[in-house]
């Protein structure tokens, strides 16, 4: 299983969203919406973060939150997608 | 002072609106009462390349960073008496450029960044309407796509520069309720259907005008949406990461200013036979202001480098724009009991500052719904 130290994805949902609870069950099947681990406000920054971490073109961000179920499907798609060229700011 | 030196230490951009201080100071108090953008002060601003700093090369930018611009709206807020036309400059940086700049198309972005870099035209940003402030994710303006098109029905409130600008970024719905229905469009001021409204009379930054913008059967191709449908959330983030830590830092720069007045004040004007810091009531308040702004300060860089870096930064975004633009507004009304009957007069320009400072609580998301998204990223 990936861990916080090779996977920032999984590191950043634990520290925003389930700071100071077992993180065990986090799987890379884990339902993060279902769950309301991930509510809409939560969505919305993970997005975000995602976004600016990756440096995705805003085109190719899915902003279904079908996309951001489980580890396993937010990996999916950043893994796909290139990365913009950086902005200076 | 130490806290300004610092910041010029830190980088080069701090000053580089200082040679233009005499213009940009100019007759403040009757610019004030007139309630007038200063066209002419723009001029100078546009000369000193304060536009161009976040804008890369090719569109006539100076590809300078994040906290590289702020340094320099740090800098503007300690030259510049004039804080309505600062905030319109912050404005004019963050409104259009920099959504431009990271989510426009490659066309939108030739054809549009080399006017906002260069100032030539103005720019502002509608999001805010009459039936939904706060409640921002529920706006309720229509964007439907017809074709090529999309026909734009609604209206916005309060939108700073809208009497002076040239280009608008408009943020309305293109699918469902709440964040993600929502899009961003560019729109030139001369779009038929497009109308702005009478300056409204302020209270403070007088001179950055803001009004109602009418959109009635407003058509524009679907080349001017920036990004993809339903992105409009995502770069509203993003923005209003920004105009916090520009906007604020100008505050930064206006209350270093300020502290300086105020210890100059208070080592000058003699009562009992003393100069009034002397007395602890006095210099305590000094104190205080002088925590203040480094407080301030620290926030402000150390949230603009996380940015920067692409760290998630929301709380501390939130508890940046509520430190400042408290600190903003109690140092201003501490100016005023310092300065006596002297800060109370319109010609001193310290009663301005007080006056100035109480929007910083509003714009931006209020206090109260920072306050808010701070309690909710604490899982309250
Ligand atoms: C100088 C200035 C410049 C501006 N420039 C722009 C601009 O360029 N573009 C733009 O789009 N908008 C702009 N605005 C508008 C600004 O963004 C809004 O004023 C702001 O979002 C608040 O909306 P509102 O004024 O309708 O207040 P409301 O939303 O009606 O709120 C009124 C009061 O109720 C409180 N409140 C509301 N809901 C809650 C809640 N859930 N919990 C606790 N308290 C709550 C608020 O905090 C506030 O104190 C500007 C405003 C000012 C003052």
């Amino acid at each position: 299983m990936s861990t916080a130290f090779n996977d920032p994805i999984r590191a950043y949902i634990v520290r925003e969203f389930l700071a100071g609870e077992d993180a065990e069950d986090l799987t890379d099947d884990f339902d993060l919406i279902e769950s309301t681990v991930v509510n809409s406000l939560g969505l919305v920054r993970l997005i975000s973060w995602i976004s600016e971490t990756y440096r995705i073109p805003v085109d190719d961000i899915p902003l279904e939150p079908a996309a951001y179920r489980t580890l396993a499907d937010i990996r999916d798609f950043v893994g796909k997608a290139a990365p913009a060229a950086p902005a200076t700011v | 002072m130490a806290a300004e030196s610092a910041a010029e230490q830190a980088t080069d951009t701090y000053g580089i609106t200082a040679p233009y201080g005499d213009e940009l100071n100019d007759d403040v108090t009757r610019w004030d009462r007139a309630a007038e953008f200063p066209h002419e002060k723009w001029k100078p601003l546009q000369r000193s390349g304060l536009f161009t700093l976040p804008f890369a090369p090719e569109y006539g930018g100076a590809g300078r960073t994040l906290t590289e611009t702020m340094a320099a709206l740090e800098g503007l807020g300690h030259t510049s008496r004039d804080a309505g036309l600062n905030f319109s400059a912050s404005t004019q940086i963050v409104s259009v450029g920099i959504p431009l700049q990271a989510f426009g198309s490659a066309e939108l972005r030739e054809r549009y960044l080399p006017q906002v870099t260069s100032g030539q035209a103005i720019t502002a940003h509608a999001i805010t309407e009459a039936s939904h402030g706060s409640d921002v994710m529920n706006i309720r303006t229509t964007a439907v796509r017809e074709g090529d098109e999309y026909v734009i029905n609604g209206g916005k409130l309060f939108i700073t520069n809208a009497p002076v600008a040239d280009l608008f970024l408009l943020y309305v719905r293109t699918g469902k309720p709440g964040a993600f229905g929502l899009s961003t469009f560019l729109a030139e001021r001369s779009t038929p259907g497009l109308t702005i409204g009478e300056p409204l009379e302020t209270m403070g930054l007088r001179t950055s005008p803001i009004s109602e913008v009418t959109l009635k059967d407003v058509r524009l191709p679907v080349g001017n949406r920036l990004g993809s449908e339903g992105a409009g959330f995502l770069i509203m983030d993003y923005v209003m990461k920004r105009e916090v830590l520009f906007s604020f830092a100008v505050n930064l720069g206006e209350m270093t200013h300020r502290l300086k007045r105020v210890v100059e004040h208070a080592t000058t004007r003699q009562q009992f036979g003393s100069a009034i810091g002397k007395n602890q009531a006095v210099a305590h308040k000094i104190a205080d202001m002088r925590i203040a702004v480094e407080t301030a300060r620290k926030w402000l860089y150390d949230t603009g480098r996380k940015v920067e870096q692409g760290k998630d930064a929301s709380l501390d975004v939130a508890a940046t724009k509520i430190l400042v633009s408290e600190a903003n507004q109690r140092t201003a009304q501490d100016a005023i009991q310092i300065f006596g009957a002297r800060g109370y007069l319109t010609d001193t320009g310290i009663e301005r500052e007080l006056r100035n400072a109480a929007a910083g609580s509003i714009y931006s998301g209020t206090n109260e719904i920072q306050r808010n998204c701070i309690a909710a990223l604490m899982g309250l």
